[in-house]
C-alpha cells in the first residue's frame, strides 16, 4: 500500500517455513561453560533441566487453552450436525451425538436445492479464475518487467482503489448494469475481473515477477523475441507457483463471496453458496442441526482443500501482506 | 540506455515512448476497468449524491439536500456510533491479539505446526458459516456458551439479540477469525534476523525490552499495512450483521452498522440520492483515516533503507 522496503520483511523466509516448525536458538537457552564444582554443576543442570520444563509446559498450556477456544465452535458445529433436532437443544448440552445421525445431511440436501447452490457457485468461480488469470497476468507483467515513465505512480492509483469503499461506486454500477439487462445473473460478478478488478492477483503476480531475473527476459529480447512471446512463453511458464495461488484464492473469493451475488443475484435457482446458507438461518432456525450441517458442507471443502494446499495458501498470504 | 550512444539516429525520446506504449498495452484491461469500475462510477455517485434518483428516470438536482439530511438523520447518527464502536475496538484488539498469538507460535515449541493450523483454521471458514456458527454457539437459551456460563451460576445474555451485548459479539466473531493477519505477522517475525535478539541479550535487553526494541520495529511496517486494511475493512462492516441480524439493524438499531444503512437506503427504500451521498462522506472517512495514519506513521514505523 505504501513504499515499504523489501529488506524488512521475510521476502527470503521459505514460505513453508512458517507452517512448518522452525528451529529457533533462544538466546537464554545458549550452553554456557561453567566453572562450578561437579554436584553444583548436576544440581545447576537439574535445576535448569526442571525451569524449561516448566517454560515449555507453561507454553503448551496457553497454547491448548488458546486451540481449544479457536477450535471449539468449529467442533461444535460438526457435532451438532450428527444430532437430532430435540438433541441440538438438549440440556445440558450433550457433547457426542447420540444415535450419531447421518440424515440430517441428505434431508437438508432435499429441502434446499443446495446441489445447485454448489453447481452455481463452482460456475462462478470457474469464470472469474478465467477472467482473473487472463488479465490479471497481463498487467502484473505490465507493472514489473517493463520500464516505462509512470509506472509505479499508476501501480499505486491502483493499489488506492483497495481502500476505496465498495459503496462508493455501487450504485452507479448496479444502474449501469441494469442499462446492459446484466442483473439477476452473474455478468456483473464475472466481466470487471477480465478487466484487472482483483487487485490482489495482479499484486501478487507484480510481487513474483519482480523475483524473476531480468536478463532472461534481455537473452530473449536479443534473440529477437518480442514481448508477448517472451510474457507468454518464458515468464508466465516460470510463475506457474504463483498462478496457482491466484486461482487458490479466487475459488476461495467466490466461494465466500456474500456481497456480490446478494446484490445482484435476484432468483433463489441461481443463488450461489453463500446466498444459499444464509437462506437456511431464516427458514429452518426450529432445527440447529440442519443449519449446522449446512455450515459444515460449506466448511468441510474449504477446509480440506486448505490442507492440501497449504504451501500455496501460505504463500499467497505472506507474498502480498508482508510487502507493503 | 548504453544502447542509445550506439545508435545515434533513435533518440532516446523514440525509445521511451516505444516502452511506454508496451507498458501501457499490457496494462490496458485494468485502465479500461478503472475507468470503467472505478473512476466514471465514483465520479458518478458523487454526482448522484446532489440529485433525489430513484433509479428510474432521470437524477433530479436537489443540491445539498441529501448531505443536510443525514446531518438530521437520527438513524445515520446510530450507524455512524455503532461502526465506529465496532471499529475503535476491533481494530486494535485484532491488532495485539494477533500480534499476540504470532509471538506465541513463533516460540520453539514441539507441534507448533498444529497450533498454527488451529488458529489459522477459523478465518478461512465462508463467512456465512462462521456467522451461522456464532449464532448458534450463543444461542441465548440452548446454545454452548450460555449453558457452560450457566454451569459457574451465570446468567448469559442474549448475545447476538441483546442491544447491549449484540456488538461486542459482533467482535468476538471478528476475533474469530485473525488468522490472516496472524500468519502475516508470523512471516514478518521469522524475517527478523536472529543476530538482533542475540546482540540485544548480550546488552542485557530483557524479553519485554527486545519486543519493544527490537521485534516491534522490525515489523512495523507490517503492522501499519495490516492496522490500515483492517480499518478500512471493519469500517466497511456488513456481511455478518446482515447474516445474523433480521430485520437489518435490530435490535433497537444497536447493529445498524454504516453500510447496513446505506444498503437499507440504497436497496430497500431506493433513496439512490441519500445513499450516494451516504457512499462520499464515507470515503472521505476512509480518505482521513488512512492520510493520518500514514502522516503519524513516519514516526512509528521504521524503515531500514531510509537509514532512521
Amino acid at each position: 500500500m505504501q513504499t515499504v522496503s523489501p529488506q524488512v520483511t521475510s521476502a527470503r523466509t521459505p514460505f513453508f517455513l512458517i507452517l512448518r516448525g522452525r528451529r529457533t536458538v533462544q538466546p537464554g537457552q545458549k550452553e554456557r561453560g561453567s566453572k562450578a564444582a561437579p554436584s553444583q554443576r548436576q544440581s545447576a543442570r537439574r535445576s535448569r533441566v526442571l525451569r524449561r520444563l516448566g517454560a515449555s509446559l507453561g507454553k503448551h498450556g496457553v497454547l491448548i487453552a488458546l486451540s481449544a477456544m479457536f477450535a471449539l465452535p468449529l467442533i461444535w458445529m460438526a457435532g451438532t450436525s450428527f444430532k437430532t433436532a430435540q438433541q441440538a437443544l438438549a440440556l445440558p448440552v450433550v457433547w457426542w451425538p447420540h444415535p450419531f445421525l447421518w440424515s440430517n445431511y441428505p434431508d437438508l440436501f432435499a429441502s434446499l436445492p443446495y446441489f445447485r447452490f454448489f453447481w452455481n457457485t463452482f460456475l462462478y468461480a470457474a469464470v472469474t479464475i478465467v477472467g482473473v488469470c487472463i488479465s490479471s497476468s497481463l498487467v502484473a507483467y505490465g507493472f514489473s518487467r517493463l520500464r516505462w515513465p509512470g509506472r509505479d505512480a499508476v501501480f499505486y492509483v491502483m493499489l488506492m482503489t483497495l481502500i476505496l469503499p465498495f459503496v462508493c461506486t455501487l450504485i452507479p454500477l448496479f444502474v449501469m448494469y441494469k442499462n446492459f439487462g446484466w442483473i439477476g445473473g452473474y455478468l456483473p460478478l464475472e466481466v470487471p475481473t477480465f478487466f484487472g478488478s482483483s487487485v490482489f492477483s495482479t499484486f501478487l503476480l507484480r510481487q513474483f515477477f519482480m523475483t524473476i531475473p531480468q536478463s532472461l527476459s534481455e537473452a530473449a529480447r536479443i534473440d529477437g523475441a518480442n514481448e508477448f512471446y517472451i510474457f507468454l512463453r518464458i515468464i508466465l511458464p516460470l510463475a506457474k507457483p504463483a498462478m496457482a495461488t491466484v486461482i487458490l484464492f479466487q475459488f476461495i473469493y467466490c466461494w465466500n463471496d456474500y456481497l456480490g451475488p446478494l446484490v445482484y443475484i435476484s432468483n433463489q435457482n441461481s443463488y450461489p453458496l453463500s446466498l444459499g446458507l444464509a437462506l437456511i438461518l431464516g427458514e429452518f432456525t426450529t432445527n440447529w442441526a440442519w443449519v449446522m450441517a449446512g455450515a459444515t458442507a460449506a466448511t468441510a471443502p474449504i477446509v480440506i482443500l486448505f490442507f492440501f494446499t497449504q504451501r500455496t495458501f501460505i504463500q499467497g498470504i505472506t507474498l502480498t501482506g508482508t510487502k507493503g | 540506455m548504453a544502447s542509445t550512444a550506439v545508435h545515434k539516429v533513435t533518440p532516446t525520446r523514440l525509445i521511451r515512448w516505444r516502452q511506454t506504449r508496451l507498458g501501457l498495452l499490457f496494462i490496458s484491461p485494468w485502465v479500461i476497468g478503472f475507468c470503467l469500475f472505478y473512476l466514471y462510477p465514483f465520479f458518478a455517485t458523487l454526482y448522484y449524491s446532489f440529485t433525489t434518483f430513484t433509479g428510474i428516470g432521470n437524477p433530479a438536482f436537489t443540491g445539498l439536500s441529501n448531505y443536510s439530511g443525514l446531518l438530521h438523520d437520527a438513524t445515520f447518527r446510530t450507524a455512524l456510533f455503532n461502526t465506529f464502536y465496532y471499529t475503535i475496538i476491533e481494530v486494535p484488539l485484532s491488532t495485539v491479539a494477533a500480534l499476540g498469538l504470532a509471538l506465541l507460535l513463533n516460540l520453539n515449541v514441539r507441534g507448533q505446526v498444529i497450533y498454527r493450523t488451529l488458529f489459522y483454521i477459523p478465518s478461512i471458514v465462508p463467512v456465512v458459516a462462521s456467522s451461522l456458527i456464532f449464532v448458534w454457539i450463543f444461542q441465548p437459551s440452548f446454545g454452548i456458551v450460555n449453558s457452560l456460563l450457566s454451569d459457574v451460576h451465570v446468567n448469559g445474555p442474549a448475545w447476538f439479540f441483546s442491544i447491549t451485548w449484540s456488538k461486542p459479539t459482533f467482535i468476538l466473531l471478528g476475533l474469530w477469525g485473525l488468522g490472516q493477519p496472524m500468519v502475516i505477522y508470523l512471516a514478518a517475525l521469522q524475517g527478523v534476523p536472529k543476530e538482533m535478539y542475540e546482540v540485544a541479550a548480550l546488552e542485557g535487553a530483557g524479553p519485554w525490552q527486545r519486543l519493544r526494541k527490537v521485534t516491534i520495529p522490525m515489523i512495523s511496517p507490517v503492522i501499519l499495512f495490516n492496522v490500515i486494511l483492517s480499518l478500512v475493512l471493519s469500517i466497511q462492516y456488513f456481511t455478518q450483521a446482515q447474516v445474523i441480524e433480521s430485520p437489518a439493524g435490530s435490535p433497537g438499531n444497536s447493529t445498524m452498522f454504516f453500510v447496513t444503512y446505506y444498503y437499507q437506503q440504497a436497496f430497500t427504500d431506493l433513496h439512490l440520492g441519500y445513499a450516494s451521498a451516504m457512499a462520499f462522506l464515507l470515503f472521505i472517512l476512509v480518505l482521513i483515516i488512512t492520510v493520518v495514519l500514514l502522516k503519524t506513521s513516519r514516526r512509528w514505523v521504521y524503515y531500514e533503507n531510509e537509514g532512521r
